[in-house]
């Protein structure tokens, strides 16, 4: 893709091939992502069970009858699809900070903002997208009404990869600590609600049988400019951390 | 603009239209917020000039001179 | 131009400068708020619908449109940092997070106060309140960062970063939940600016009020980055020769 970044090739990588374009570059770091969750297969179920028993809690805690269930049943899936994916930020960066790797990306000569966008997408695969496929079957057992599943389904597709690229930021400004455990928490869930307010909302308004151009329209726009800025902001805050 | 005071007597103006209690915790909060806001750095930087100055002192007596910059090296973060 | 930067770039300035400015703001604060406050609680006229809980307005008011300019304020002295590496902007940032807690707490606390009679209840899930609670959580966020990080250096530039990243969502936090509640409850009395007639004898203390608070937002900076300048600077000669001049 681009030219000019190639320039510079660290001694390591030209043995393996003179140039390695940037797109190379994104689905190897893409590729390896996977792979390792895949391996692991603690990391791919575990935001899964989670998000299960997070989303079982509310029938137990608040009450059982179907019509309070219906009414809380969009704000409970998008509330336990934020703390799922929120707990399993934590592996985004933390392995490859430990074995140094991390410190490897930051030196190639590659833009870190597509290195970084491309772990963001891994992350997201491994754990916002069997979420969002699991979603229908937990709106189902929350009697949403069957009108609002698409929908459902949608807020969340457009919704969860925001959660997981304004978690990278937190994430990456907190790798180098010792002791992170709820601070992750306390810098990134504010900044998700306006994501969790479209998402539960448009849920909410399908049922009143609203339209709902306004609620994609936003979660998109939302989606594209934190798609274009957050990798950068999390570039930075890695090379903040890592030094 | 000014209608003079809008109380008649002081009572009516501490009961503020029954509104007293909300009112007067208001003031209250607020006072606390300025007094607290203002005099926590002032003990701070009492307490800071206070401690630095007894570093030096004891720095100056271990390394047997009087003068307060030896205490730099000595120092520790 | 650069030469001035430089030169406010450079604690020692700033900590004589602010020295000299201190009695001038501190005796400005001290008669903007008696002034203020007497008459906000003396002179102004009892509101027809809110009696005199119009009283609480003239705290709640500067306090809130104050902690409103925080976030801005930590985000350009955050770029500063990360830019031109500024140590200055550093304290400042530093230090304006802690007081940014205090004052959006007391207008949330104040805007509670005012709420239990006027609404019938201290909390509700307003517009407005709703994101001066989110933007409480996060200065907290900011906060919490700041004393995790170990390193100063670190500290300064992730909770640079994070402070912009914050201020660009304050807007967004801001438009979502004015959207998400103003479609929810479609009649909403509850607005604070009801009061129709709205005469100088109403905004003239509220402007001479809010000029008081931001006074004290000023002085309250000023004397913790003083404090920030002195703790970071203590090994170099001109604090050493504060310190030992100072009587304690």
């Amino acid at each position: 893709m681009s030219e000019q970044s190639m320039t510079v090739q660290r001694s390591s990588v030209a043995r393996q091939q003179a140039q390695v374009s940037t797109f190379a570059a994104f689905r190897a770091t893409l590729r390896r992502d996977l792979l390792i969750a895949l391996k692991r297969r603690n990391d791919l179920l575990n935001p899964l069970m989670f998000f299960l028993i997070v989303v079982s809690l509310f029938p137990l805690g608040v009450s059982s009858d179907p019509n309070e269930l219906t009414r809380i049943a969009a704000g409970t899936v998008w509330v336990s699809a934020l703390l799922a994916s929120m707990l399993s930020l934590d592996n985004l960066f933390r392995a490859d900070y430990e074995d140094g790797s991390l410190e490897q990306l930051l030196l190639s000569p590659q833009p870190l903002y597509f290195m970084v966008l491309a772990k963001n997408i891994s992350h997201w695969l491994i754990s916002g997208l069997p979420v969002v496929l699991l979603s229908p079957l937990l709106a189902y057992m929350l009697y949403l009404p069957a009108d609002a599943y698409w929908t459902l389904l949608f807020t969340l597709l457009l919704g969860t990869p925001v959660l997981s690229l304004f978690g990278s930021i937190g994430v990456a400004l907190t790798v180098g600590l010792g002791s992170r455990g709820l601070i992750l928490a306390v810098i990134v869930l504010p900044l998700t609600m306006p994501v969790l307010i479209i998402g539960a909302k448009a849920v909410a308004d399908v049922s009143l049988g609203l339209p709902l151009g306004m609620h994609y329209a936003l979660l998109g726009a939302i989606l594209a400019m934190s798609l274009s800025l957050a990798p950068l902001a999390s570039a930075a805050a890695l090379k903040i951390s890592v030094n | 603009m000014f209608d003079g005071i809008v109380f008649a007597s002081f009572s009516e103006f501490v009961q503020m239209g029954r509104y007293g209690f909300h009112v007067w915790s208001v003031y209250a909060l607020f006072t606390i917020f300025i007094i607290a806001n203002l005099l926590v750095p002032h003990l701070q930087r009492k307490q800071f000039i206070r401690e630095q100055k007894s570093r030096a002192l004891r720095d100056g007596q271990i390394n047997g001179t009087a003068s307060s910059s030896s205490a730099a090296p000595g120092e520790s973060v | 131009m650069w030469l001035w930067f430089s030169k406010l770039g450079s604690p020692k300035w700033f900590y004589d400068l602010s020295g000299k400015w201190l009695p001038w703001l501190v005796a400005f604060m001290v008669v903007t708020m008696t002034v203020g406050l007497l008459w906000a609680l003396l002179f102004v006229p009892e509101d027809y619908q809110q009696s005199f809980t119009n009283r609480i307005f003239y705290v709640h008011v500067p306090v809130a449109s104050i902690s409103l300019a925080v976030f801005p304020l930590m985000a350009i002295a955050g770029a500063i940092t990360l830019v031109w590496k500024m140590k200055l902007a550093d304290m400042v940032a530093k230090c304006a997070a802690p007081i940014g807690v205090w004052f959006t707490g007391v207008a949330l606390a104040t805007g509670a106060i005012w709420g239990e009679p006027m609404w019938g209840t201290w909390w509700v899930w307003d517009a407005r309140l709703t994101s001066m609670l989110l933007q409480f959580f996060l200065l907290i966020g900011v906060v919490a960062l700041r004393s995790a990080i170990e390193s100063p250096d670190a500290a300064a530039r992730a909770c640079a970063l994070l402070s912009i990243v914050g201020a660009i969502n304050v807007p967004i936090i801001k438009y979502s939940v004015e959207w998400w509640n103003t479609l929810h409850q479609p009649s909403t009395p509850l607005t604070m600016d009801s009061n129709s007639a709205n005469g100088p004898e109403i905004w003239v203390p509220l402007l001479i009020m809010i000029a008081a608070v931001y006074c004290f937002f000023v002085i309250s900076l000023i004397l913790s980055t003083r404090n920030e300048i002195l703790q970071r600077e203590r090994r170099s000669q001109w604090v050493m020769d504060i310190i030992a001049s100072e009587r304690v």
